[in-house]
């Protein structure tokens, strides 16, 4: 399912956060967002995620704009996994995964089997089957990450949105975690990521945002230059063997 | 292994249920005169004073337990209940200016002036503690203490100017069955019904509601809606219950994590189990207040606050850590 942004803009208050951003991402691609501190990344992915309204333009999803769903409809259609996770109450993370099968269900209706099936599979693909029983304080950082990435996963939606999924990850998740991204699923995928080499690897296409704005839209090596590295982030790069190595 | 079942146990709640029972006929037969099964059914003491307060004490105790429920799930924060953040206060205001003004005899009149203050309470406190999407635990607990103090002083305050008409301070601070009458038991029986109902219906997304607000959003709560309805139907129980039978203290704060404790955050247990705990709990504090010192009485509201403040006490040291 692709994304349709037709001249995208959100401001708060006096400050321009996104402005015109026209472009289409397409079905079943990972594409990175990337972009210094307070580009936008996060506030694009949570207009898409239906969280803010913009102020001006829409995002399109199946044909509809995104402020036209019902939550559970856009439930349906559309995982967010967040920056930081918040649990103050002691759900297992069996239970917590179970929460993304809620679009799913009817108010007074209990989990079925094939909900049980669901979330043990997202939870086996991230690596979480073993901490079921585990409450959020017995949990790391990466762990109780994990646990969100398997939740939005038994969400079964076809986009998945994820605002610095692998960043609490260590080295040997992180790439399991964009493996899984890549081979189990064919999900439409906007990742926040900030290392650029693990994008330039794992990532199809580049969202590169400069102030706002759409700087490139495209294949993601192409578009991690060291000219453009430059003008986005101020820092010299060059590019050898397919490696960014930046000039400290 | 498979994770226990997320619904509500039918044996648990028909336990319960039993419990509940076997506790209101022993409120009925105990206290400034007990009496013994044979003689309870020709006493017109049980059919006009015990029956009515036991049913009251029932639906108030359920009321009070299910709403902090619901309260600690919609502010996100464990140490909220009715009593802590100051909306029982703001209901009795209501209710102490419906009965200046003459409107007991309306039926609802005193019920619906609860209500107003309450929801005014309810409101104020979510615009001031709400930081983000968040509420801020010590925001949250002093603004409850500052709406409690100020809406007694304002109570104190009406009851010197009009002494004949209000009870005593004691019956809205501390809460008292000791005027339930059938007029009161047929004003709180659908108002409970109907509430608790909603509550009960609500429960998945209340535990979503946990996972914060745009999490809950993502996964298909329309979270607005949600809270609105919830806030105005659990703060209706609390009007209700405050202007019957006064502040009571606590209660929705005690049993819902006492029922936590023993079944986990979910609230599909959490709501039901607290309703029926919730019933129990009060049926045996106001119990205890009627035969501890008889023929005197104790405020049901100090029982409950003996309880209820050091549990307080040691979940405010026991989430120190986190704030």
């Amino acid at each position: 399912m692709a994304i349709q942004l037709q001249n995208l803009g959100v401001a708060f208050g006096q400050r321009t956060i996104l402005e015109g951003l026209d472009l289409t991402f397409d079905e079943g691609r990972i594409t990175a967002v990337m972009g210094p501190n307070g580009c936008g990344k996060t506030t694009l992915l949570r207009c898409i995620g239906g969280l803010i309204l913009p102020q001006n333009g829409q995002v399109i999803i199946d044909g509809k704009p995104v402020g036209d769903y019902s939550a559970r409809e856009l439930a349906r259609k559309v995982a967010f996994v967040r920056q930081h996770p918040q649990t103050d109450f002691e759900f297992s993370a069996f239970e917590t995964v179970l929460m993304g099968r809620n679009p799913y269900q009817h108010r007074l209706q209990n989990e079925s089997q094939a909900d049980w099936d669901i979330v043990e599979e997202a939870m086996r693909q991230t690596g979480t089957w073993h901490l079921r029983l585990a409450k959020p304080h017995q949990m790391s950082g990466g762990e109780l990450q994990r646990v969100m990435i398997a939740r939005a996963l038994a969400q079964q939606t076809p986009i998945l949105l994820m605002d610095e999924p692998v960043s609490n990850l260590d080295i040997a998740h992180q790439i399991g975690i964009m493996h899984l991204l890549h081979s189990a699923t064919s999900k439409t995928t906007l990742i926040v990521i900030h290392d650029l080499n693990l994008a330039r690897a794992l990532c199809d296409n580049l969202l590169l945002l400069h102030e706002g704005k759409a700087l490139y839209h495209g294949p993601i090596a192409d578009g991690l230059t060291p000219d453009n590295i430059k003008r986005v982030y101020g820092v010299h790069a060059t590019i050898a063997d397919g490696h960014i190595v930046f000039d400290y | 292994m498979t994770p226990h079942s997320q619904k509500a146990n039918p044996w648990v709640i028909l336990l319960l249920s039993i419990l509940l029972l076997v506790i209101m006929a022993g409120s009925c037969m105990l206290g400034a005169i007990d009496f013994s099964i044979s003689e309870i059914f020709h006493s017109p003491i049980f059919w006009q004073l015990r029956l009515p307060r036991v049913l009251m004490g029932a639906m108030v105790g359920a009321c009070l337990a299910v709403s902090g429920a619901a309260y600690q799930s919609i502010f996100r924060n464990p140490l909220t209940d009715p009593y802590v953040l100051g909306v029982s206060s703001g209901a009795s205001l209501g209710a102490a200016i419906a009965i200046l003004l003459g409107l007991e005899a309306l039926l609802w009149g005193v019920g619906a002036f609860a209500l107003a203050t309450a929801l005014l309470t309810v409101v104020l406190i979510y615009r001031i503690a709400s930081i983000g999407n968040r509420m801020h635990t010590t925001t949250l607990l002093l603004t409850g203490v500052c709406l409690t103090l100020l809406i007694s002083a304002v109570i104190s305050f009406l009851m010197v100017l009009n002494q004949e008409k209000m009870d005593s301070i004691i019956f809205w601070t501390m809460g008292s069955f000791g005027s339930a009458s059938w007029f009161d038991v047929g004003l709180m029986a659908p108002v409970a019904a109907v509430s608790m109902a909603v509550v009960i219906y609500y429960c998945r997304d209340l535990n979503l509601l946990l996972a914060g607000s745009e999490a809950a959003k993502s996964m298909g709560v329309e979270v607005e809606k949600v809270k609105r309805i919830l806030l105005l139907f659990t703060t209706l129980m609390v009007a209700f219950a405050v202007s019957s039978c006064g502040v009571i203290g606590f209660v929705g704060l005690i049993v819902p994590h006492a029922v936590r404790l023993v079944a986990g955050p979910d609230n599909r247990r959490v709501v039901p189990y607290s309703m029926l705990c919730g019933a129990i709990f009060v049926l045996i504090c106001d119990t205890l207040a009627r035969i501890v010192v008889r023929p005197s009485e104790l405020p049901i509201g100090s029982l409950t606050s003996m309880v209820g403040a050091p549990l307080f006490i040691y979940l405010l040291y026991k989430n120190k850590k986190q704030y």
